[in-house]
């Protein structure tokens, strides 16, 4: 029963992927005094890509088709290390936020190799940048999620929501604040919101997840939308199963369930809002700026590391 | 086993004479190849049965010669036979082809001769059982890679490189002659056994003056920063073939005597050992790879790389010895699991680039990536493979070198369970290093393939690219399967490397964290091949269009991103490392506003000649020049000299 809910919060979340995104732009809307599309748009937008034609560059080899797949497949698989509903997790291991970060990280590969078969300079471009992006974020989040992990003494994800539900909320402990804060300036970098990159913009001096899929078009591109925001909610699902697991199940039952899923529900609502709210009040980064943002990143999560010897 | 290993050793010995023999005939050629790979093979087949079942052979040839003289075969010499044989059967395959095609007479001859030499003197640095085999080795594995370089041609340029290589080769041999001759004090031969007993009774001065006499020496020539100088000039230098042995195998001799002295015969030592080797790592890593990114050139890129993947090693090398310090020797022995796997790793994933690097330069004529482009498309098995290689370089999960990568960091993670604080600190940190290794080497390698293999060909020789013929592939695609066997199901190398390191770390267990591992990263590629394929069987028809060029004709291949374009963001960030001397001249001068032509040129330099070698230099050329001072030309002086020292030696003869 309990790998049957391991199995149905993947499910879940890879299925409510698309409704954070349409909720995000929603309340973004909303914030700026606009009606906005419905929440449920990019469920529409999926459904219209997948049934319309590939267009393929004539000079892209196979790789142009395969990496929109396999940038897919390797996000949702990544979502089986993440606790969602309970604190167990599918494959549980000591270690697994590393297999999680390089299955991030290999849909990103993919995803660079796609941006560059495309021919254009445009792809190049967002590859280049993305490239910048997620080399000086790989660090900060390995180490922030490894501060967490020595203060739980549990080097799974599984174990340090495990632990941290035994804890007390109102007591928090410098190691989490300082991990919290590092981990989120991560979150917004990997997943390309604002400030490090717009999701919405179109303009090419700005754009670096939108430059590397402008060749994209049809199903290939709807993988990539799909894994995309499948990337966003596991990344505030992740923040949620390190610092504010509580809610998830602790023994099996109805109510229990109910009780997570509407836990879950509701802090994805509050990460949403304040990305909304963050959205609209930030103007986005110069480019050579996001490395000192990703740089006080690193200085956050590296003394995360340390105070950990301060718990002890 | 005893046959095979022996079988093996004869037939290495043979083949420099076969093979030169078979120069005349072109099918005498391909048959002595094929006995080549053959030999190497039953090399294989021998070092696999030491390495899996843990049976030791030995072979004694002291009675032949005037020093003790011995080859034996315990696990960790049977795991780095394995490595050198699986490595080198493919590139003998591959070279089969690409020496017939690229070189004619006396070359290809020299080539053939050298080849198995070169082998032959690898397999006697780790084979060796007494000081006098192994060093003996050592210089042989110089020489011949010398003179397979030489093979490929005669520059001033290139006799400065090589100069350079020998050089630094031969210093650092001296540090290795010095380490083994500091056990002779304490042990009655030189033999590796008699080595062991003497090292853990040695006095703890002597000790660290061992380890940093081979740490230095083995350090240059596994091109640790800053002993790297000669790599990034020597390795390209080579034949591709021979590039790939050199990269892919001869620096990983340096890991299999360091590991032998400080590990086995020493048995660890004081944390500071292992901060060392760890600082090593760490700066090699992480300078070695910001090196390639700023490299155009496919196989100076790769040769940095090896610095880079060196300093992973010794990441989990300097963790080991960190662990034993502490007395931790589960997790010293996940370290080492790390290292000595990532060492296996990047011998098959880093020989596999180099060929790829052979066939581009036999299909395209040329290494320079800013003229290649679309290759995927006209080569497609070498791509594959290509691309084979650089995930397993990056360490993408399902792909060998995510594996070692998981382990090292593993490791420095278990490090935190450390009572010492210190340690518990530095060790998680390490974490943070590996990763940003990881990231800038994905970056690399997303560029080197994305600009090579991807997109529309940069110039005509690109266009007109074929694939290679038939054995340069098939030894692409063996080493290619390597690759991924070992990173879908890496239990079958993760037990024995785990007995291997029982061998010689006491209170080594097989950790359980390699286990858990091994059992999760199956289904993880079940997972993700699954579901990528139902993603692509569902793929609707595809239209073909010409990428779209905002609404301009004629997109131009030159408007593509370049190489050096991709890397200009990260070159920017970590400026402070490559010192860029650029220059930009605009003509004509008076007319700024309305330039002719305007010429850029951007020189990295790397400082380490300037810094620290030429202030080296100078001392010893200073040095000498005082010492001539002695060198008088008269008799009488010479005649007081000899005079003096014979009474100093009778002197100190008298008081020892």
């Amino acid at each position: 029963m309990t790998t049957a809910l391991s199995v149905l919060q993947v499910v879940l979340l890879i299925a409510v992927a698309p409704l954070v995104r349409g909720t995000i732009a929603r309340l973004k809307a909303v914030i700026q005094n606009r009606r906005g599309a419905s929440v449920w748009r990019p469920y529409a937008d999926l459904v219209k890509l997948f049934r319309k034609e590939d267009v393929v560059p004539t000079s892209a080899s196979p790789i142009f088709r395969m990496a929109p797949r396999v940038v897919f497949a390797a996000t949702a698989a990544a979502v089986l290390f993440v606790p969602v509903l309970q604190g167990s997790t599918f494959f549980s291991m000591a270690g697994d936020f590393i297999l999680l970060v390089y299955l991030l990280a290999l849909a990103r590969f993919f995803l660079v190799l796609g941006a560059m078969d495309g021919g254009s300079s445009f792809g190049g471009m967002g590859a280049s940048r993305e490239a910048l992006v997620s080399t000086l974020a790989e660090a900060p989040l390995l180490l922030g999620v490894t501060a967490v992990a020595i203060v739980a003494r549990d080097m799974s994800l599984s174990g340090i929501a495990h632990w941290t539900l035994a804890q007390d909320p109102t007591r928090i402990s410098a190691v989490h604040a300082l991990a919290f804060a590092a981990l989120a300036l991560v979150a917004i970098a990997e997943t390309g919101r604002i400030p490090v990159d717009n999701p919405t913009t179109h303009l090419e001096l700005t754009m670096i997840h939108e430059a590397m899929v402008l060749e994209y078009s049809g199903p290939s591109l709807a993988w990539i939308e799909w894994a995309n925001s499948v990337k966003l909610t596991l990344v505030l699902a992740l923040l949620v199963a390190l610092f504010a697991p509580w809610g998830m199940m602790m023994s099996l039952s109805v109510p229990g369930i109910v009780l997570a899923v509407g836990a879950f529900v509701l802090k994805l609502a509050v990460l949403a809002l304040t990305i909304a709210v963050v959205e609209s009040s930030i103007a986005k980064l110069r480019m050579y700026l996001v490395p000192d943002f990703l740089g006080v990143a690193s200085a956050l999560a590296i003394l995360a590391v340390v105070f950990t010897a301060v718990m002890r | 086993m005893q046959i095979l290993f022996r079988t093996f050793v004869a037939s290495l010995l043979c083949l420099p004479a076969v093979t030169l023999v078979a120069q005349r005939w072109a099918r005498a050629r391909a048959v002595a190849s094929g006995v080549f790979v053959l030999a190497l093979l039953a090399g294989a087949a021998a070092a696999g049965l030491g390495f899996w079942c843990g049976a030791a052979v030995s072979l004694d040839f002291s009675a032949v010669s005037p020093f003790p003289f011995a080859l034996s075969l315990d696990r960790l010499s049977a795991f780095f036979l394995l490595l050198i044989c699986v490595v080198a059967a493919p590139v003998t395959l591959f070279s089969a082809t690409y020496v017939e095609r690229h070189y004619q007479g006396a070359r290809r001859a020299w080539l053939w001769v050298l080849l198995p030499l070169f082998l032959g003197s690898m397999v006697l640095v780790v084979t060796a059982s007494t000081a006098f085999a192994f060093l003996f080795g050592w210089e042989l594995m110089t020489l011949f890679s010398a003179g397979l370089i030489v093979v490929d041609g005669d520059s001033e340029q290139r006799r400065h490189d090589l100069f350079i290589y020998l050089l630094m080769m031969h210093a650092g041999a001296a540090a290795v002659v010095a380490a083994f001759l500091l056990f002779l004090p304490g042990a009655p031969g030189l033999g590796f056994a008699a080595m062991r007993a003497a090292g853990a009774a040695m006095p703890p001065a002597m000790r660290s003056a061992l380890f940093i006499l081979a740490f230095v020496g083995f350090g240059a020539k596994a091109g640790l920063i800053p002993l790297h100088l000669w790599l990034p000039r020597a390795h390209p230098m080579a034949p591709s073939p021979v590039s790939a042995l050199m990269s892919g195998v001869m620096i990983k001799t340096a890991v299999y005597g360091f590991v032998r002295l400080t590990f086995d015969f020493l048995g660890g030592g004081p944390a500071w050992w292992g901060y060392l080797v760890l600082a090593a790592g760490a700066v090699s890593g992480v300078l070695g790879v910001l090196y390639a990114i700023a490299e155009h050139d496919l196989k100076r890129l790769l040769a940095y790389h090896s610095v880079e993947n060196i300093g992973i090693i010794y990441l989990g090398l300097g963790a080991g010895l960190l662990f034993l310090a502490h007395g931790a020797p589960v997790w010293a022995t996940l370290a080492l699991m790390a290292a000595l796997l990532h060492t296996l790793n990047h011998a098959l994933f880093k020989a596999l680039l180099f060929l790829g690097a052979g066939a581009i330069g036999h299909s395209a004529h040329t290494l320079d990536i800013e003229e290649l482009g679309g290759l995927q498309t006209r080569m497609p098995v070498t791509g594959a493979a290509f691309l084979i290689a650089c995930c397993s370089i990056v360490g993408l999960p399902l792909f060998n070198g995510f594996v070692s990568e998981w382990l090292t960091f593993r490791s420095f993670l278990g490090g935190a369970t450390l009572a010492n604080l210190p340690s518990a600190i530095v060790l998680p940190l390490m974490a943070g290093i590996l990763a940003l290794i990881g990231g800038l080497a994905a970056a690399c390698f997303a560029k080197v393939y994305g600009v090579a293999f991807l997109g529309r060909p940069r110039s005509s020789e690109a266009e007109h690219a074929t694939e290679v013929p038939l054995a340069m592939r098939a030894s692409m695609e063996v080493l290619a399967l390597c690759c991924v066997t070992i990173g879908v199901a890496p239990a079958f190398v993760l037990s024995p490397l785990a007995a291997t390191i029982n061998g010689f770390v006491r209170g080594a267990a097989m950790p359980e964290e390699a286990l858990s591992l091994a059992r999760v990263i199956p289904w993880i590629a079940v997972v993700v091949v699954l579901l990528a394929l139902a993603a692509t069987l569902m793929r609707r028809a595809a239209r073909l269009t010409p990428t779209w060029a905002c609404g301009l004709p004629g997109l131009d291949s030159r408007m593509q991103y370049t190489s050096t374009a991709f890397s200009k963001p990260l070159r920017k960030v970590f400026s402070q490392v490559y010192k860029e001397d650029r220059t930009v001249e605009v003509a004509p001068t008076d007319a700024p506003y309305f330039p002719v032509s305007i010429s850029y040129r951007s020189v990295r330099t790397t400082s380490y000649e300037r810094a620290l070698y030429r202030p080296v230099m100078d001392a010893i050329v200073a040095g000498a020049y005082r010492l001539r001072r002695l060198q008088t030309g008269n008799i009488q002086v010479y005649l007081l000299y000899i005079f003096l020292a014979l009474v100093a030696l009778l002197v100190g003869m008298r008081f020892v």
